[in-house]
């Protein structure tokens, strides 16, 4: 049953044309930042790798603005437009609901992963780093999204208005996104150094630099790197396990 | 009071000399004079460090040292070496070790690359001669290639979108 929720969804996305006006800004966001990156003589080997490095994290960060948008309207606008009711009058269990949910916000990535890959290729070509920016990027990209997606499906069952629960969901990817952002050299210190441990930004974005600026291509010398990424997808599954159960104590109603 | 002053600044002078010998070793760059190659590719410097002496030497380090010769700069290894330094341990009487740097040509340039040897105790440290890294220069980055696609995908995307409406318009028009 959670493919009726899933394709429902996609189809509700590509109903008009106007609802997918998002892949076009974006694809002109990576066009604008690949040109920009190419055309600049000076950019010698070295500047290569960091620029790859640089439209991964276009990439990931624009994938997780889309995708988590995206999310915070896929339940709470059932909500909203007091369509909830019905759907949990049909046969289709919670967990089936929320696994369709999931499913949409997933093609969504993975839309713009598909979008990305041209633009990935052509800005590793004659680096030999164009199949392990692929990997990775999909890798961490594909994490980042389930693990933000499962925190933003659960902060979604304790708010009935689509507006809270998006403005909840960005500013916890903001307050994840701003750190990661920092420089090493602001990171010196065992408190930042915990921090970015526990930030699944700071780890995808550090794992990043490992493949395409310290050539650490192979999956065990990113272990580190996607084990805390792994982490948070656990904890944003338990953290939806408990929504999903409070949910269902209190019901529809309000608070 | 001199005659009393005499031994002591002998005894000190002969502990700066000892501390101040150079090490018993030969430190000396078995690769040519001058290397080159394309920035982005690898080249491998060859040396080797020579116990002279007649002891045994602990806790030696040999490290390459690499200036940008335009820049008049030392170079950071950090990108353009995995091992910056070897640490030996201990080089017996005679004995002959063989270094090998496996350096990565990361931006294009003329560099200077020379081998030091330390050792613990010891005031001065061994230096090999001078080897001559050229890298030339490689652009990977070719615009020519990137235009296409950044102005190929988004008018795709909006042919896509025109195709959409088309078709939606088409479906919803009574026969």
């Amino acid at each position: 049953m959670y493919r009726f929720i899933w394709l429902k969804d996609l189809k509700a996305a590509v109903h008009t044309w106007k609802g997918l006006v998002w892949l076009l800004v974006t694809a002109l966001i990576f066009s604008a930042a690949s040109y920009l990156f190419l055309t600049n003589r000076e950019l010698s080997l070295l500047d290569q790798t960091e620029m790859l490095w640089l439209l991964g994290k276009v990439i990931i960060g624009a994938a997780l603005l889309v995708t988590v948008i995206d999310a915070s309207s896929l339940i709470t606008a059932e909500f909203e437009n007091e369509t909830i009711e019905s759907l949990l009058l049909s046969p289709l269990s919670l967990g089936g609901l929320v696994l369709g949910k999931l499913l949409a916000a997933l093609t969504t990535w993975l839309v713009v992963y598909a979008a990305a890959a041209p633009y990935m290729v052509v800005t590793a070509a004659g680096s030999r780093l164009t199949g392990a920016f692929l990997v990775y990027v999909g890798l961490f990209g594909t994490l980042a999204v389930l693990g933000f997606t499962l925190l933003v499906l659960a902060v979604s069952f304790f708010y009935r208005s689509l507006r809270n629960t998006l403005t909840t969901s960005l500013v916890i990817l903001l307050a994840l996104a701003l750190p990661a952002l920092f420089s090493p050299v602001l990171k010196t210190s065992t408190l930042a150094r915990i921090a970015g441990v526990a930030n699944p930004l700071d780890s995808i974005f550090a794992g990043l630099d490992n493949v395409l600026v310290d050539y650490h291509t192979g999956l065990a010398a990113n272990l580190g790197f996607l084990v805390p990424v792994l982490v948070f997808c656990v904890l944003a599954l338990g953290f939806l396990m408990l929504s999903v159960r409070a949910f269902q104590r209190r019901g529809i109603a309000k608070d | 009071m001199r005659r009393n002053l005499l031994p002591l600044v002998l005894v000190a002078g002969i502990l700066y000399a000892q501390a101040s010998t150079p090490l018993p070793l030969v430190v000396s760059i078995r690769s040519e004079r001058a290397l080159s190659g394309v920035a982005g590719e690898y080249i491998t410097l060859e040396a080797e460090v020579v116990n002279v002496g007649t002891q045994p030497i602990n806790s030696v380090t040999t490290y390459l040292s690499l200036v940008d010769v335009g820049a008049r700069m030392p170079v950071d290894l950090e990108d353009w070496s995995a091992e910056k330094g070897l640490f030996i341990g201990t080089i017996t009487a005679g004995e002959t070790l063989p270094l090998v740097w496996k350096v990565h040509l990361i931006r294009s340039g003329d560099y200077t690359a020379s081998v030091v040897a330390e050792a613990d105790g010891a005031d001065l440290p061994v230096v090999s001669r001078v080897t001559y890294l050229k890298a030339l220069p490689k652009r990977n980055l070719n615009p020519g290639n990137v235009l296409p696609v950044a102005l190929g995908e988004p008018i795709l995307l909006v042919f896509g979108f025109l195709l959409l409406r088309f078709w939606r318009t088409r479906k919803l028009r009574p026969d």
